[in-house]
């Protein structure tokens, strides 16, 4: 990744400027992830695998987590910085429930986020963040990431290494860009696509991105957070996910608002 | 803070400045940047250990490494023991920078002796292999986010006296983490890593949830793997000791050579004897 | 309690015209109050026996422990305030880490007895503070073999071949040496094995019934059958060994 490249070893004289050895505290794990939002609905996803150059670690590394009952968080990009900031994020989110006897709001969880985003710009954690979940009128909701705070909500994001793969086919597939409405035909809205369209498209994104990039594959976990009240017809049910497909509901962590958090999983191509 | 009572309405000790000169003994700063010069942080192992090899099998877990520290390309230590037991149930097989490596020894070993005296005092339990290995993440992590790296690669495999299932996982001098049911570091990840998930698989199945490997064929299975690091890793050594951790306890082995085959290699030129 | 009411003792840092330092004195009198410990040192080891008095019946059984281990060959037991031994346990533990960081080696019970009973010594140096209401046993086997000592709430140390602190010790006492005697006359030590059965017999002994709160029996080792790490001493031993107390107890009472 250009983003914390190495500095050219001499800026003047490159044959007589002696070659520094420094310790790089980075390293780039691979992996991809992405998050679109429904009208009443969240989807949140990314691969197990971790890499680091050709080498794969270990096919099965959580990158996707669930926060609250109705915010869930996928971490891409340095693992070991991911991981350690998941839990701090966790942290600030226990400490916030003894204060306050509730758990923390989606929007005030990516204020937050971004809080701890910065407090590293000067030695980041590099580390792409997607959040997914619920909002406090109900709508299914994305905030997304740079590493070092910058943030927006939006209908879809992915990221990690597989970004330049899968965005173009978000882009063109929920905002409907590069496409035209048949003449006479009601113009496209973007985004509000239903359940059943969304995860075909999450699917379709991890095994194309796991055929055509080395560092995206193993398995894929895809959380589904629904707002209270919703149906889970289009999601539970005979005949509804591809084969190998399982589906399984989270238990609330919190008194439960009645939002219920699903994860589904699926093997992806090994090799 | 010390609480010996001569510490009691003293002008601060911790302060850089003494303005009575009344520090009790042995309490003054002695460790002042100015009288050691800048902060030394490693940027660079000097002697090294090499690969580092793990798998789980059917009644545990098993750790391998030989017992070679390097000098750059010279086989300086031939008497190296990297795996190193903590308590009855975890044990390290490290890799990487020896002297980090035998830091680790003695910080790990004086933590554990405080908590089996501290269990004995207050029954309070014992620290499962998980527990050390969180501890161990934290430190890499917290190490290298200051710069000072701890310069090793690790394998941590243990048994869960409370859980009854094995452990085994990987941590590294970036404070990268992961488990797998098959483990290796360094020169082993290339050359072990899918010889021993080859085998793991056979019988496992791609899920993992097929039955293990036996003890016997995971020793096996290690002894293939030496080997092969043997034959192409010019930093290893043939001499090496494999470590079992079950429910039991754990027994490090004596160290063992793998049987090699070097008769084709007369032929070679710059090996056998040199025909023009 | 002439010193009561002169206004030498009430402070560490002020003699008495006598030259006493009564608030010593007075942290002995906390001692006395406490259950016996009892120490001692065998042919093969060292054993450490307390009388764990239950002020209260709703204390989880085995709880509580009044010896604690200072390193892995080195227990401490202590009769006093509870409180003060866990703070001197925990200093002790600090001071036997710090040795083996400085010299890679186990420190001696000596030595270690040393540094603490110089701890215990600076809070009689001090008007701010007050002494340890403790009288400390510290028992282990080193490379210098097994060893006792005792260090009492002045900082003052010995070392013993068997010794008793808190309530009841002058009895305790007599009839350690009795057992130590026999020794003196030429005759094989005592194994710990037997030392078990013996503390056991004398913390029954000195245990008063009708005066006295109910007690749990408390008993490690340092010896051969432990590896010389300081262990509890096995149930079944400890069993066996009151159960032998009892009955002792009983005869003694037919013959009186």
């Amino acid at each position: 990744m250009a983003l914390y490249a190495q500095p050219p070893t001499s800026y003047s004289d490159p044959t007589t400027a002696p070659i520094e050895h420094r310790f790089n505290p980075y390293s780039d794990n691979g992996g991809s992830i992405l998050a679109i939002a429904g009208k009443d609905f969240s989807v949140i996803a990314g691969d197990t695998r971790q890499s680091e150059g050709y080498n794969i670690q270990t096919r099965y590394a959580r990158k996707v987590w669930q926060l609250t009952d109705k915010v869930v968080l996928a971490t891409n990009g340095f693992s070991a910085d991911g991981n350690n900031f998941v839990k701090r994020v966790k942290q600030r989110l226990e400490w916030y429930e003894h204060a306050h006897h509730k758990p923390m709001g989606l929007k005030s969880i990516a204020r937050m986020i971004q809080t701890l985003l910065y407090g590293k710009r000067f030695f980041p954690y590099y580390v792409y963040n997607i959040l997914g979940g619920i909002e406090e009128d109900g709508s299914g909701a994305v905030y997304s990431f740079d590493p070092v705070g910058s943030y927006e909500r939006e209908a879809c994001r992915a990221a990690g290494a597989a970004q330049s793969l899968i965005q173009p086919f978000l882009d063109n597939q929920v905002y409907f860009k590069n496409q035209q409405p048949e003449p006479g035909a009601a113009p496209f809205v973007a985004g509000n696509l239903p359940l059943s369209t969304i995860l075909s498209l999450v699917v379709d994104s991890f095994t194309s991105a796991t055929e055509r990039h080395i560092e995206v594959g193993d398995g894929m976990e895809i959380y589904v957070v629904m707002n209270k009240g919703r149906t889970t017809d289009d999601l539970i049910g005979p005949g509804i996910l591809s084969e190998g497909m399982h589906v399984e509901e989270l238990g609330a962590l919190g008194e439960g608002g009645g939002e219920r958090t699903f994860l589904v999983t699926s093997p992806l191509k090994r090799d | 803070m010390s609480h010996h009572p001569a510490m009691w309405k003293q002008p601060s000790a911790h302060s850089s400045f003494n303005d009575y000169a009344t520090f009790p003994l042995a309490q003054t700063q002695r460790h002042s940047a100015i009288s050691h010069g800048a902060t030394q942080h490693t940027q660079q192992p000097l002697v090294t250990g090499t690969s580092v090899l793990g798998i789980k099998f059917d009644k545990g877990v098993m750790i391998a490494a030989d017992n070679l520290a390097s000098y750059g390309s010279l086989a300086r230590f031939r008497d190296i023991q990297r795996l190193h037991p903590l308590g009855k149930h975890t044990l390290l097989g490290v890799a990487g920078d020896m002297s980090d490596y035998q830091w680790l020894k003695k910080e790990l070993d004086a933590l554990l002796r405080q908590e089996e005296a501290l269990s004995l005092t207050d029954s309070h339990p014992s620290l499962s292999p998980s527990n050390i290995y969180d501890l161990l993440a934290n430190l890499f992590y917290g190490r290298r986010s200051k710069m000072n790296p701890v310069w090793n690669a690790v394998l941590v495999g243990g048994w869960d006296k409370n859980k009854k299932e094995s452990f085994l996982a990987f941590i590294d001098l970036l404070g990268t983490t992961y488990t797998a049911p098959t483990l290796a570091t360094g020169f082993g990840a290339h050359l072990a890593q899918p010889l021993l998930r080859e085998a793991f698989e056979a019988k496992a199945g791609v899920d993992g949830k097929g039955p293990l490997l036996t003890q016997e064929e995971g020793e096996k299975l290690i002894d293939d793997c030496m080997k092969v690091l043997f034959y192409r890793d010019a930093r290893s050594i043939n001499k090496y000791q494999v470590a079992i951790i079950t429910e039991e306890g754990i027994t490090i082995s004596d160290s063992k050579s793998a049987p090699t085959e070097w008769s084709f290699a007369e032929g070679l030129r710059g090996y056998g004897a040199q025909t023009q | 309690m002439t010193s009561i009411g002169t206004g030498y003792d009430l402070s560490v840092s002020t003699y008495s015209p006598d030259g006493r330092l009564f608030q010593v004195e007075y942290a002995n009198k906390a001692v006395e109050a406490a259950g016996v410990a009892i120490g001692l040192r065998c042919t093969d080891g060292v054993v450490l026996g307390v009388e764990r008095l239950l002020h209260s019946k709703l204390l989880v059984k085995g709880a509580n422990r009044r010896i604690a281990s200072v390193d892995e060959h080195i227990g401490m037991a202590s009769a006093g305030l509870l409180a003060d031994g866990k703070f001197l346990g925990s200093r002790g533990r600090d001071e036997a880490s710090s040795f083996r960081d400085n010299y890679n080696s186990p420190v001696t019970v000596q030595i270690l007895s040393d540094r603490l009973s110089a701890f215990l010594q600076a809070y009689t140096c001090y008007g701010s503070v007050r002494p340890f209401g403790l009288s400390t046993l510290l028992g282990g086997v080193d490379k210098t073999g097994p060893k006792l000592f005792c260090i009492e709430p002045s900082g003052v140390y010995y070392g013993y071949r068997a010794c008793a602190v808190g309530k009841g010790k002058a009895l305790a006492k007599t009839e350690l040496e009795k057992i130590v005697s026999k020794e003196a006359d030429g005759q094989p030590g005592i194994s710990v094995r037997e030392a078990v059965k013996e503390i056991a017999r004398i913390i029954y002994l000195v245990h008063d019934d009708n005066k006295d709160k109910d007690f749990e029996l408390e008993m490690t080792w340092i010896c051969t059958e432990s590896g010389n790490k300081h262990a509890p001493v096995p149930a079944d031993l400890l069993v066996e060994a009151e159960a032998a107390a009892k009955a002792a107890l009983e005869e003694g009472m037919e013959e009186d």
